[in-house]
């Protein structure tokens, strides 16, 4: 880890490193460990195939937060300049945290969108046996490449049947492979990646291939890889280092050798998280100048970039996709109108005719869940402390009261707001008995969990994400997920929102890659309009939508290209 | 998919020329840390005008069609022009419900003919007649009892007076809702006058209550042409009086203070301007160049936006097409061109009411949103055997062409909710083989050879504008909007405003929005110290990017 001094970074750089290091690194051997020992214990069940794919569908569920949280909670409490790192997942406001472009991020809640935190799809996982590191075997694929590090080359079928599926469910990018037909929009290209691996990666992966690019790819989270899709990958020809369950070195070292500095030199990165953009800024910075762009993915990821733009350290074009219209609908407002009634019912069975339920916040999340309840005959309220969401609320027939009016009567509260300590112990006392209380915003913090962890309290814990708060006078307040993201632990992300995120990636490394010099400066741009709507055209078919095409003379008219893009760039959609 | 390949080739060409756009980005977010520290209280109305708000001039507009206007060449008042230059709901004449108490007198003179003085001797106006102005303070009160907000904003800064020293000329619509507007300016501290934007929308009885109070007011309803640009004149042009602030809809006051009295002009703080047309024009003065003042341009704030176009027409495309038609919407199939801002609203409404809502929509973005609220996206041709009502609200022409109107099944209702009477090809009914037969006003029946018949409303203009009214609760919005800009202009240090075209500031913005919760009975919850700092923002807002797409 020698940084080159004359970039000022490597003072800042390695002491905070290092200790978040150090305290990662218990924390990740404890979680590997138990990982481990769970699917031995399931080995030893040797329950038929299609059980122990649901069981560990299921327990990849419900241990993976726990990972993440596990470090959360550990880090708001210890330490003051950890929960820095964990403020930036935030969100969109990037304000005011000052966290340095040099100090890397913890492994876990690095993003909040959908896309890039890991999938809790209903797909299995392995359970292999090996304890060895992957790092120490000296593996071949079929075609004789060995230049890969995965778990094990020999779950390639496996892999290979899981990306099937998955390409079924993301005709967008068959439809971007196919309309670019023999065209090779990325001929040349040598893109690094650094995101999940899953299978729905995989489909992205193997389309920038069939578009023209060679790929070198890592795992941008220690737990996501999904060990037979790399196993597929590679024997496809894709060098692919990553593996569940990388310690915090075998990450680095990871995204170390899929740079390849000295043997492959890539000219275009595709990061989440913005790990292995920071790895080669600081260990190969010669490298990093000859980049053709960055396309970068993650909220956290975005925002570093930006710290750097503003110091004026980046050297090449970077792409934010996060920010990208489509992309930002479908994360938010579309994906949470599904998954807040998919994890209140999943979890609790509850019905929600006529129930009394108060949503905190009314951004994209927020309109999402009321929505979502309004429709199932919910008696919706709404907090807010923007005049004009609130305003919106109104608008849309939600009555706007302070969460203290209200919790007596409620029996949901649902908190959106990205911020923290919304629901404090003293709101919790005033609930009435049975209360749910669950989390759809961004972090653990927006539910006081300390205040409910004292001894007057019991808990009970009742189903896998279900706890039964007990107060001394019987009151339960069921709490889900115990405040951590609703939607990520207790519901699906379905590959359709998958889909628009890859899809956007895919456009923007096409963008970038064949954006004649000049276009882009060394600065950090929004995906342009023309291609968020080519990403959107992508999954039309999908509903059978058809189209209108402007004529000629209205396309006149209007000022605007018959083939878009169709609004200015401040339209509000 | 044969043209797969050149198509592919061509989205990236064309992304091309997005860059200039993408390169705003970065200093959109980089504007946004700006100035998220100072202290603020949001009931402390100094302190709101005093903020050091993060705005930029935008670069862009609403796309502005057809009209290659030019600034310099003078609009004709008379005819259709005159009606249609805004689509800002608040900028049109308002047809609402308020009693017309416009003179049956028959005193044919032209007000400029008479001399008429107020109560209080003075004579620097001219109206039709001060007599009324009884009348007019009684529409007067009760607009006001509709817009809380301003009567709020009076009361908050009444003691401020922010306004102190500003000489406003002022060139709107007048109606009891901006008589509302005019009457706070003034007891906010502003000297004003006024004039009207349109030869027929002026309520007579409401200038002569804004004149008998004391505010130049020269305006009446039916004025000439001339009488229009001699009004401008005589409200502009004044011994001893020299205005500097504008208040404008439709740019024709900026305009002729342009063209007439640069060495004026040159030395007012700011302009506000209300409409798409006049900020239009603005843009292609500052582009040119010859923007010496800085501009305001409110009719893109996200409130006044919201309100003008999606809850607006999601109510009044139910109204309006129930007053026409009496039509029952459960079951019926309808097709809605555009989803849009208005199209969203219509198709919410209808939906509500359990019509069978169709799609058409160029932009495959906006599609597919419509995707994902249940609307089945179609090309026109596939439905229109279908339908039972036509509504259009892209803003382009020709959507509905006469080839159309022929495949429509008999009884089919067809209107427009876009901005122009451009998006149904009506020229193309007025053939001779069809006949014309108005049942209602604004109703007309269209009857083929065969007999069908086509049910046309409001023979293709807006007909949200034609066959409903504006609630004076969007009229607020806009008043109080423009109120807060004028302010925030008036009030802003040296420097913080060139001589550009600017958004107002979300600051004034959520101030606008937080001015009319009272009406809802709605309480805003307030971060703590702590939440605020955790989520890098001032208590008291702005609380969301620039970008930020509600």
């Amino acid at each position: 880890m020698e940084q080159n001094q004359d970039l000022g970074l490597p003072n800042v750089h390695s002491k905070p490193q290092m200790e978040s290091r150090a305290d990662l690194n218990g924390e990740d051997m404890e979680d590997a460990s138990s990982g481990t020992s769970e699917s031995k214990e399931q080995q030893g069940k040797g329950s038929p195939n299609l059980l122990l794919m649901l069981q560990a569908a299921e327990r990849r569920r419900t241990q993976q937060p726990r990972d993440r949280d596990g470090l959360q909670v550990s880090e708001v409490g210890a330490r003051g300049q950890l929960t820095e790192a964990l403020k930036t997942n935030m969100q969109i406001q990037f304000t005011d945290q000052k966290q340095e472009y040099n100090k890397p991020p913890t492994k876990t809640v690095r993003s909040m969108s959908q896309s890039s935190t890991d999938s809790f799809t209903s797909v299995h996982s392995d359970s292999s046996e090996d304890e060895s590191s992957p790092r120490d075997k000296h593996q071949k694929s079929a075609k004789g490449l060995s230049d890969f590090c995965i778990k094990n080359i020999n779950q390639a079928d496996f892999g290979r049947k899981e990306i099937e599926m998955a390409e079924q469910e993301m005709p967008a990018l068959m439809n971007l492979r196919k309309r670019a037909g023999g065209e090779k929009p990325l001929a040349g290209a040598k893109v690094v990646g650094c995101t999940h691996i899953t299978a729905q990666t995989a489909v992205l992966i193997e389309t920038l291939a069939a578009l023209g690019a060679q790929c070198h790819w890592a795992a941008c989270n220690i737990f996501s890889t999904q060990n037979a899709v790399a196993a597929a990958l590679v024997k496809a020809g894709i060098s692919v280092f990553a593996w569940r369950g990388e310690s915090e070195d075998e990450f680095w070292w990871c995204i170390d050798q899929c740079v390849a500095a000295e043997t492959w030199q890539p000219n275009i990165i595709l990061d989440d998280g913005g790990d292995l953009t920071h790895w080669i800024y600081n260990k190969y910075p010669d490298l990093f100048k000859k980049l053709k762009g960055v396309v970068e993915e993650s909220v956290t990821g975005v925002y570093r970039l930006y710290q750097l733009s503003k110091a004026g350290r980046l050297s090449v074009p970077a792409m934010n996709v996060n920010d990208s219209v489509t992309k930002q609908k479908f994360d938010n407002l579309y994906f949470c109108k599904e998954s807040i009634l998919e994890g209140l019912k999943r979890t609790t069975d509850i019905m929600f005719g006529g129930r009394h339920v108060l949503v905190c916040g009314y951004g994209e999340v927020g309109k999402g869940c009321c929505a979502a309840l309004k429709a199932l005959g919910a008696v919706v309220y709404v907090t807010e402390v923007d005049p004009i969401c609130a305003l919106q609320a109104c608008m849309d027939g939600f009555r706007v009261i302070k969460m203290s009016d209200i919790l007596r009567q409620v029996d949901v509260v649902i908190t959106c707001t990205g911020n923290k300590n919304v629901v404090m112990r003293e709101h919790l006392d005033k609930m009435k008995s049975g209360c749910i209380v669950c989390n759809m915003g961004h972090s653990t913090s927006e539910i006081d969990m300390a205040g409910l962890r004292t001894s007057d309290l019991k808990w009970v814990h009742v189903r896998p994400q279900v706890d039964h708060v007990i107060w001394p006078d019987g009151k339960r307040i069921v709490l889900l997920a115990e405040g951590r993201l609703l939607n990520l632990s207790c519901s699906t992300v379905p590959s359709f929102v998958l889909s628009i995120t890859a899809a956007t990636q895919a456009m923007a490394l096409i963008e970038l890659y064949n954006a004649p010099e000049g276009r882009y400066k060394k600065d950090v741009y929004l995906l342009p309009k023309k291609m968020d709507e080519y990403v959107a055209n992508l999954h039309l078919p999908l509903f059978d939508a058809h189209l209108t095409e402007l004529t000629d003379d209205q396309a006149k008219y209007m000022g605007f290209s018959k083939h878009g893009p169709f609004k200015h760039n401040h339209y509000r959609y | 998919m044969s043209e797969a390949v050149g198509e592919a080739k061509l989205e990236v060409k064309q992304a091309s020329k997005e860059v200039k756009e993408s390169e705003n980005v970065a200093e959109k977010y980089s504007a946004m840390t700006v100035s998220k520290n100072s202290e603020m209280n949001m009931g402390d109305l100094s302190a709101v005008f005093s903020a050091v708000p993060t705005h930029k001039p935008v670069k862009k507009q609403i796309q502005f069609v057809e009209d290659k206007q030019e600034f310099s060449r003078f609009p004709t008042k008379a005819g259709r022009r005159s009606l249609s230059r805004s689509i800002s709901q608040s900028s049109t004449d308002s047809y609402s419900s308020a009693a017309s108490y416009t003179d049956s007198s028959d005193d044919e003179t032209s007000p400029r003919d008479k001399t008429q003085v107020n109560s209080k001797g003075s004579s620097d106006f001219c109206v039709k007649n001060i007599k009324q102005a009884e009348f007019g303070r009684r529409e007067i009160e009760i607009a006001e009892q509709d817009m809380s907000a301003l009567i709020s904003l009076r009361k908050r800064a009444q003691s401020e007076k922010p306004l102190a020293g500003a000489k406003i000329v002022g060139c709107t619509h007048i109606t009891a809702q901006t008589a509302v507007l005019i009457e706070t300016l003034v007891a906010l501290g502003a000297q004003c006058r006024w004039t009207a934007c349109n030869i027929y929308s002026t309520q007579n009885e409401v200038a002569a209550a804004l004149s008998e109070t004391g505010v130049a007011v020269f305006a009446w309803k039916g004025e000439s042409e001339d009488d229009f640009w001699w009004c401008i004149d005589r409200c502009v042009n004044t011994e001893g009086w020299q205005p500097n602030m504008i208040l404008d809809d439709g740019g024709d006051l900026t305009h002729w203070m342009y063209k007439k009295y640069p060495n004026v002009f040159k030395k007012i703080r700011g302009i506000v301007e209300e409409s798409v047309t006049g900020v239009h024009r603005l843009y292609q003065l500052s582009k040119a160049g010859k923007l010496c003042v800085p501009a305001m341009n409110v009719n893109d704030s996200v409130t006044k936006q919201k309100f003008d176009n999606l809850y607006c027409c999601r109510e009044s495309i139910l109204d309006g097409l129930k007053r026409t038609t009496d039509v029952m919407f459960g079951g019926k199939q309808v097709v809605v061109c555009g989803y849009g801002e208005v199209g969203k609203g219509c198709c919410a409404a209808l939906k509500a009411l359990g019509a069978i809502v169709y799609v058409t929509e160029i932009d495959p973005i906006c599609a597919l949103q419509a995707c994902m609220d249940g609307f089945r996206v179609v090309k026109l041709n596939e439905v229109i055997r279908l339908v039972d009502v036509i509504i259009t609200c892209t803003g382009n022409k020709n959507v509905v062409t006469r080839d159309q109107l022929d495949r429509m099944k008999n009884g089919s209702i067809v209107c427009n909710m876009g901005h122009s009477n451009t998006e149904i090809d009506v020229a193309s009914l007025r053939t001779p083989e069809l006949t014309w037969e108005r049942v209602r006003s604004q109703v007309d029946h269209v009857i083929w050879p065969d007999g069908k018949r086509i049910i046309l409303l409001a023979e293709g203009r807006l007909l949200n504008l034609s066959c409903s009214t504006v609630p004076t609760f969007v009229l607020s919005i806009t008043a109080t909007t423009q109120a807060l800009a004028l302010i925030e202009l008036y009030n802003a240090p040296e420097g913080r405003y060139k001589q550009d075209v600017y958004l107002l500031p979300k600051k004034m913005d959520e101030y606008v929005a937080s001015l009319h919760l009272a009406t809802f009975d709605a309480h805003l919850t307030e971060l703590s110290d702590e939440q605020a700092k955790y989520l890098g923002l001032n208590k008291n807002g702005p609380f969301k990017p620039n970008y930020y797409r509600y």
